[in-house]
């Protein structure tokens, strides 16, 4: 069974369409990056994949369960199993970093425990190691706004860990990161998927970290996908269908 | 070197609006100044003896018909109004405005809900007293009703838009990671909103504790305000209404003090 099974995804916003029937399988424990220009409907298909988005059409099934079919509860349960990193990171700024992390175990809690932030000792302790894997461990006490960019995206890293997850969907982790700190992001994630299994997704616009880093990729135009495959076989020319672009070189560094 | 001068912003329809406004403001009141009708005072002495009242009311303050005990007992009933307003009222807001703002709750639903504050702050506070006197009586309970009515209004419009204001990225994560909607007010929300909430609810007790003078005099609700009634109303006594004044000058001052020394601290600590 794969772990990731998309059927015709299809998103429409009002009358614009997003995803136009999108369909791919994706392994435990594979690293997959998909490209496309901005508003190609990367960050929709990703957020179809844990239901942020409401799909319009089409069928997404991790682990053989239709997310589609999932209320409340059983969606809730769902999204522990698949952590989530954003570009802007998205931390609770006036709160510590083990705070921050901590609240990637909110989805296994009651609300009553959530509500007052009553953490097993169990849930600390894996949180302390997932942040001294990630060299944050001086920073454990520190307030997330103190931190630096690329600080503050190992934070999120750390928040998605401490799930326990077995997919990490990462929309544009990078993007607003110089490239120093992108490389120790990306280094991460690349060992995350390799020493954990963890099945991770994630967004890019850099095509060359795509190239560098992931096992496949998937080209994505227009809500279509127009390349699958291993990068050493995605040419200059498919770059350029990708991004609809004629010709002369892109911006890639 | 006569260059045309080059507007910094185009002019609409509402900056003319704006300016036609201000405009007759100015006119109206140089026109005002001609039809004064002084009848035979002098308006010259008049200032005079405004002046000279104000400088015996703040220069020459004494106590008459209350001593220093019974002036900071009734101090004490106008704050624990003020107070309990605040804090009944605070309550109330906070809960319901959880589901006031847009980005937590149903759209239709805090529509209702602001729609309906509106219309709770457009009466002003000492007519929601004598509403509620109809009731309760004139008194401190009729004061305590409407003015905690008034506040949920206030500070229902505040903290909604307070939590309106945070970064949505961080609802998403916690929703992402499977977090339910309580945890997520309460671990996200609260936390990135404190110090404004902090805030709004600190210059609320201020409007309150002038309003609790007010009512003091005006809805018989007991406290400083009334005795400054029975100072200036009864007793014509204008020094005892600047001793009044002076103690509730204080209070305000002593209040926003400890504000601002407590927003600081939750500013370092967080």
């Amino acid at each position: 069974m794969h772990q990731l099974k998309v059927v015709q995804l299809t998103k429409y916003y009002k009358q614009a369409q997003a995803l136009a029937g999108l369909s791919f399988e994706v392994e435990n424990g594979e690293f997959v990056a998909v490209i496309g220009r901005s508003g190609a409907g990367k960050s929709t298909l990703l957020r179809c994949i844990n239901r942020m988005i409401e799909p319009t059409a089409g069928q997404v099934l991790f682990n053989g369960t239709d997310v589609r079919n999932l209320r409340n509860r059983d969606l809730r349960r769902l999204r522990t199993g698949i952590g989530m990193i954003f570009q802007h990171y998205n931390l609770v700024h006036r709160q510590t970093v083990l705070e921050n992390v901590l609240h990637g175990r909110l989805g296994f809690k009651s609300d009553w425990d959530g509500i007052v932030g009553n953490y097993t000792h169990a849930e600390k302790q894996h949180a302390l190691e997932i942040i001294a894997k990630l060299g944050l461990d001086q920073h454990t006490y520190s307030r997330c706004d103190t931190l630096s960019g690329g600080q503050k995206q190992r934070v999120g890293i750390a928040r998605a860990l401490v799930q326990d997850p077995q997919l990490i969907l990462c929309d544009e982790p990078i993007a607003s990161l110089d490239p120093s700190s992108a490389k120790v992001i990306m280094d991460h994630l690349r060992t995350i998927c390799r020493e954990m299994g963890i099945t991770v997704i994630v967004n890019l616009h850099q095509v060359d970290v795509a190239l560098k880093y992931s096992d496949r990729i998937m080209g994505v135009k227009a809500g279509t996908l127009v390349y699958d495959g291993k990068p050493d076989k995605l040419s200059k020319k498919l770059i350029h269908e990708i991004y609809g672009t004629e010709t002369g070189d892109l911006i890639d560094e | 070197m006569n260059q045309p001068r080059i507007p910094l912003r185009k002019p609409t329809a509402s900056s003319f609006a704006l300016n036609l406004v201000l405009t007759g403001f100015l006119v109206l009141t140089v026109v005002g100044l001609f039809f004064l009708d002084s009848k035979k005072a002098d308006v010259g002495q008049a200032t005079l003896k405004a002046l000279d009242d104000l400088r015996k009311m703040l220069f020459e303050p004494v106590m008459e018909h209350l001593n220093w005990t019974e002036a900071i007992t009734q101090l004490g009933v106008t704050l624990g109004l003020s107070f309990l307003t605040t804090l009944f009222g605070a309550i109330l807001a906070l809960f319901l405005s959880f589901f006031a703002a847009r980005n937590l709750g149903n759209v239709a639903i805090g529509n209702v809900l602001k729609a309906f504050v509106a219309v709770v702050r457009a009466v002003p506070t000492v007519l929601w007293v004598l509403i509620f006197a109809i009731g309760a009586g004139l008194g401190a309970v009729a004061a305590v009703v409407g003015m905690g009515f008034h506040t949920v209004g206030y500070l229902l419009k505040a903290y909604s838009e307070s939590f309106e204001e945070i970064d949505s990225g961080v609802i998403e994560a916690l929703k992402a990671s499977g977090a339910s909607w309580w945890q997520i007010v309460f671990q996200a929300v609260l936390p990135a909103t404190l110090t404004a909430l902090l805030s709004w609810t600190f210059i609320r007790f201020e409007i309150n504790f002038t309003t609790a003078v007010a009512m003091g005099a005006a809805a018989g609700a007991g406290g400083i305000g009334f005795d400054l009634f029975m100072a200036s109303s009864h007793y014509f006594n204008i020094r005892e209404v600047g001793f009044l004044t002076w103690l509730i000058l204080l209070t305000a001052l002593v209040m926003e003090i400890i504000a601002t020394r407590l927003r600081e601290a939750n500013r370092l600590q967080g």
